[in-house]
């Protein structure tokens, strides 16, 4: 009894509980979207100076991927201005590896999460900036 | 109140030693590239105002001495920080024996109050691997600061300070207070702002505190 307790503790009882069918990523997207804001975004002098002090150290002052630390790192950094592979990524993608980090979206862990140092319209507002540099969008 | 005949007197014995310094730092005119002081606005070089706080007393005389680099790409806000190492920048300038002793003097006395205590006592094996891996790859700190590998090797990028010696440099509660709260230090780093819990916080601090030139093989 007591076990059965123990392992049930937590939960509820999923005998009683109605079948639902749990929703598909494409409703859950719809439903709530992970950047409200993101198409809203707009690039302004302010997040170019963002992406100089910032970004620009390991991606470089023009987003080539050749700022002063990659030559050091295992990885090299991402090349913002190519867009073969920065069309194949979503934007919320973009913005879920800087707010989170690279290894958040299964890239290198050496791009670190700015989500503790820039605000959510400030890294909306990269993801487009990096969208200028590369001249891409998603496919 | 014995006791207080002990503090004014060392009130009196300590206070010439103090004055004897005042203003070395301003002769030396440290203060045209580093803030010596909170209400100071605008600094080319490295804030010196907690310098009491951040580093080990042995450790800035020998650079007041003989200068070692410690910010590869220089300090950030150099005009060409983001060009990268330059043999233009001037080095830091070298100070004999005594006028480097009466630096430190002054400056181990530019503290602000802690808010970290750290043990140092230093890491078990096992520790020192899981916040070695944290410090590569959850907070990925080695992308932007020199530091060294288990094996004893020099690796990582040049954005940030130098980690190498850095457990012979700084204070292991300043490293804990500059990883909690940099906006007590600077209003505007380069570096991430990370929300570490206590517990990683404190080991952090005594990670950073194993990073020795000694250990470099």
């Amino acid at each position: 009894m007591l076990l059965t307790i123990l392992v049930t503790g937590c939960g509820e009882n999923e005998q009683a509980r109605p079948a639902i069918k749990p929703p598909t990523q494409q409703e859950v997207k719809q439903a709530s979207p992970l950047v409200p804001q993101q198409k809203l975004a707009q690039v302004t002098e302010n997040t170019r100076q963002t992406y100089q002090w910032y970004c620009a150290q390991c991606h470089g002052m023009k987003g080539k991927g050749d700022g002063i630390n990659a030559k050091f790192l295992t990885v090299p950094p991402r090349n913002h201005t190519k867009a073969e592979y920065l069309e194949t990524r979503t934007d919320e993608q973009l913005f879920e590896a800087i707010k989170f980090g690279g290894l958040s979206v299964g890239r290198a862990p050496c791009m670190p999460a700015w989500g503790h140092t820039l605000n959510e319209d400030a890294i909306a507002s990269l993801v487009q900036y990096i969208r200028e540099l590369c001249q891409c969008e998603a496919l | 109140m014995k006791n207080l005949a002990i503090f004014i007197f060392s009130g009196f014995f300590f206070l010439p030693s103090t004055l004897a310094n005042a203003g070395v730092l301003k002769d030396k005119n440290c203060g045209s590239c580093h803030r010596l002081n909170a209400t100071e606005k605008s600094f080319t070089g490295p804030d010196l105002h907690y310098a009491g706080s951040k580093f080990q007393p042995e450790w800035l005389s020998a650079f007041l001495k003989r200068g070692e680099v410690i910010r590869p790409a220089g300090f950030i806000t150099d005009p060409g920080f983001l060009k990268g190492p330059s043999e233009n920048r001037p080095p830091h300038p070298s100070f004999p024996e005594e006028e480097a002793h009466a630096l430190t003097e002054e400056l181990m006395s530019l503290k602000i109050p802690r808010q970290t205590s750290v043990t140092s006592e230093p890491l078990s094996k096992g520790q020192r691997a899981k916040i070695k891996y944290q410090f590569e790859r959850t907070f990925s700190c080695i992308s932007c600061h020199q530091s060294l590998n288990l094996a004893g090797k020099v690796r990582g990028g040049i954005s940030g300070p130098s980690l190498v010696n850095a457990g012979n440099r700084l204070q292991a509660d300043w490293v804990a207070d500059w990883l909690n709260t940099p906006e007590t230090y600077t209003s505007k780093g380069r570096m991430p702002r990370y929300k570490m819990d206590p517990a990683t916080l404190i080991q952090f601090a005594r990670f950073v505190m194993m990073l020795k030139k000694e250990n470099i093989k």
